[in-house]
This record gives structure tokens, C-alpha cells and sequence, in this order.
């Protein structure tokens, strides 16, 4: 649970300082906050699951936005950028889409 | 394949080729949640340090707050769209002050012509004279003052900041407002210090509001030249009022009649000069005036139609 605490204290920081992100990091945000996201969905899964583990759910996160953008900068190297980007959208989109059925299926049970 | 060349042959899944897909839609879950809680299960639950905890604290710490300002950094406006609008404002500025200049040149070219024609026309034929200052007054070719009726239509207030098309002044409001004037008698009317003639448009485009193709900003004044109490209680009469009322009472929007001893109407642009004659009887102009287009015309220039 100290993951989960630590990550709303984080986010709430975030909200109250606005820290000013690099510009060269721009172009890797949107798909960071995807990823993001999924690790999000993925841990609150869990949790429903009564499997959750912080160090899991940490690494996965933290892994989840730096393979991201590791992979948005690799298309950008090599030219195929948007092309990479909508890929890892989709992907991450269904994950996020599997994750929030199972969610409700543990919430509403239907 | 058979069984023949040794190793027993795996049951050939039939969709093997889209296994990429069924993993990502089948196993959206870490498999590592799964085999972290198996292993919690057979050996017990994990030694936790104080270290440990401290550090996934600070990484939870760090990962949340890069979350929020990678998403907050995402919302704000990128400065190359604001930059692009702050171009296009300056140009819409100047634009805006170069025709006004012009608009400006061309009145003071109307009234150098209208001058000239009044003095020309004067030295031959003084009922041509009359004729074409009543003429003028009708469309508008020429500015006037007296007493008259202000009418000054303004937005209501946005309520909790939402916009409500329906609380602003619209295009129809301004149209039903003009119209029962010129039916309560008025004699000449303008809207924001443009003359209205008999084809001037008002209408809107987009959330502007048009009177011969000039946006207007509200508060909409809306001049009217006549009798300024009789047309006040003849514009009650007319359905318009009825509108003004409703568009105070349902819709907040600000309506003010007053009374004014003089008001300045400036004349319309310019129409056109479409058809020109000289009538019958009346001698042809030498000298002076024969070079330019034929300004001893008997009916004034009209435009037709739009």
C-alpha cells in the first residue's frame, strides 16, 4: 500500500508545484501517460484480485512509461515515430479496455 | 508431420499466427502480479526491510509526480498555437484600421462629389436639387441628424461562465428590432454607426453579428430618426415591442429606449452607380462637369436587388 500512498502524494505534488517538464521529454509524454495508465488499471485489477504487490506494481509502472517512451524515440530515429506511437496505442488501449472489464466484472459482478 | 520423425508433434493452434493478439487481449494482467502471489503463497509472506520500503515510497513519490506534470504539461496550450493566434490577431488589427481608413477616404470622397454636384446642379435647375436631397435621405447617400429614438440592446451576463447563445444578442433580434421601426415610421435608422438602406443585410456568421458585411461588437445602439415619442409608442404596438419585452424578460438582455433631441446618422457607403440619364428638358452639362460620368442624372443611384 506504500506504493499506492506514494504515488498520491507524488501526483498530488505534481498538481500543487507544476513542475515544468523538459522540452526535449515532450514528444515522449502522451504515450508515458498511456502507459501509465495501464499500469494504473493493471495494479487496481490486482488489487481486486488480492494479488497486489507493490514492488510489482512499481516496477511495472515504472518500466511501462520508460519502454514507452524508449519506443517513441526509437521511431523517431528511425523514421517510423506515428507509426510505432499508434501501435503502442492500440496495444495499451486493449490492455487498458481488458484491465477496466475485469474491473467492473469484480465491481458489479456482471 | 507424423510421429515418425521422433518428436511428438505439438497440436498446431489455428490461430498461432495471431498469437501477438490473444496474449495482449488474454493476459492483460502483469503475470508477474500472479507469480509474485504464488510464491507468497508456498513461502510465506516476503521479509520487507525498512530500505526497501523507503525506496519504493520515493519511486511511487517520483513516478506519480512525473505522471501529473506529464499530464499537466499535455493540457497547457503548446506556445506555437498561442504565437499562431497572436499573428493572427495583429493582422485582423491592422487590416481592420487599414479599411476604416479607407472607409473614411471614401466618405470624404462622397461629400467632395456631393458637393460638387449640388453646386453644378444648382446653377441650372434647382427642383433637380430638391429632388436629389430627398432622394438621398431615403438611401441614404447622405448623413443627417435630428430627433429620434436610441434603442442599446446588450448581452446579458454569463451565468457560472457558461456561454448561452440564447442570452446574447442575436442577428434576428437586431432584424425584428430594425423592421418594426421602419414600420413604426422611422425615417432613417443605423446600428453601431452604420446606416441601414433598403439592402443592407443583417445577419450573423458565426457568433458575429453583420450589417452589411461589418462584424459588430455589442452593445448594439440602434439609432432611429423620427418623432422619438410617437415612434416609442408605435414600436410598442408593433410585434417588436412585444420581442424587446421578451428578450428583457425571458433572456436578461439588457434594452434601453430613450428619447434623444439630436442624433448623427452617418450616410451608408456609397452605391453604386448602375443607370444614369440625362432626362428630358433639361439641357446637357458642358464644361466643368462633361468629363466625369454623367452626374446630372434624374433618378439617383439606386442598387438593386441583394
Amino acid at each position: 500500500m506504500i506504493a499506492v500512498l506514494g504515488l498520491v502524494i507524488g501526483v498530488v505534488a505534481g498538481l500543487v508545484f507544476e513542475p515544468t517538464v523538459p522540452v526535449s521529454l515532450q514528444p515522449y509524454l502522451p504515450i508515458a501517460v498511456v502507459a501509465a495508465l495501464d499500469a494504473l488499471f493493471g495494479g487496481l485489477r490486482a488489487l481486486l484480485d488480492g494479488i497486489f504487490d507493490d514492488r510489482v506494481f512499481l516496477v511495472s509502472f515504472l518500466s511501462n512509461v520508460v519502454v514507452a517512451a524508449l519506443i517513441v524515440f526509437l521511431g523517431d530515429q528511425l523514421g517510423v515515430g506515428s507509426q510505432l506511437s499508434t501501435g503502442v496505442v492500440v496495444v495499451l488501449g486493449i490492455r487498458i479496455f481488458s484491465n477496466a472489464a475485469a474491473i467492473r466484472r469484480h465491481l458489479f459482478k456482471a | 508431420m507424423t510421429s515418425r520423425h521422433g518428436d511428438s508433434p505439438t497440436a498446431r493452434v489455428p490461430d498461432a499466427s495471431m498469437s501477438l493478439l490473444n496474449d495482449v487481449a488474454r493476459m492483460p494482467l502483469e503475470p508477474a502480479y500472479r507469480t509474485v502471489a504464488d510464491q507468497r503463497a508456498r513461502e510465506g509472506r516476503r521479509r520487507v526491510t525498512v530500505r526497501h520500503q523507503t525506496m519504493s515510497a520515493l519511486l511511487a513519490v517520483m513516478l506519480g509526480l512525473a505522471t501529473a506534470s506529464a499530464a499537466l504539461a499535455l493540457r497547457a496550450p503548446q506556445p506555437a498555437v498561442l504565437a499562431a493566434r497572436a499573428i493572427i490577431e495583429k493582422q485582423i488589427a491592422e487590416r481592420t484600421a487599414a479599411v476604416d481608413t479607407l472607409r473614411l477616404q471614401n466618405a470624404e470622397t462622397a461629400q467632395q462629389i456631393a458637393a460638387l454636384q449640388a453646386t453644378v446642379l444648382a446653377a441650372h435647375d434647382s427642383p433637380l436639387v430638391d429632388q436629389l436631397a430627398a432622394d438621398s435621405v431615403l438611401s441614404g447617400a447622405s448623413a443627417l441628424t435630428g430627433p429620434g429614438l436610441r434603442i442599446t440592446l446588450s448581452d446579458a451576463p454569463d451565468v457560472g461562465g457558461v456561454v448561452d447563445p440564447d442570452r446574447r444578442v442575436q442577428d434576428v433580434d437586431l432584424q425584428i428590432l430594425v423592421n418594426g421601426l421602419w414600420a413604426a415610421g422611422a425615417e432613417a435608422i443605423a446600428v453601431n454607426d452604420h446606416r441601414l438602406t433598403t439592402t443592407t443585410a443583417v445577419r450573423s456568421a458565426g457568433s458575429a453579428i453583420l450589417v452589411d458585411l461589418n462584424p459588430l461588437v455589442g452593445p448594439y445602439v440602434v439609432d432611429a430618426i423620427g418623432d422619438g415619442a410617437d415612434l416609442q409608442t408605435r414600436l410598442a404596438r408593433v410585434s417588436a415591442g412585444q420581442h424587446l419585452a421578451t428578450l428583457r424578460t425571458t433572456y436578461s438582455i439588457g434594452v434601453d429606449v430613450s428619447a434623444k433631441n439630436s442624433l448623427e446618422l452617418p450616410a451608408a457607403s456609397l452605391p453604386e452607380l448602375r443607370d444614369a440619364r440625362v432626362p428630358a428638358g433639361v439641357p446637357p452639362i458642358g464644361g466643368s462637369a462633361s468629363a466625369g460620368s454623367p452626374t446630372g442624372s434624374g433618378s439617383p443611384p439606386r442598387t438593386g436587388g441583394g
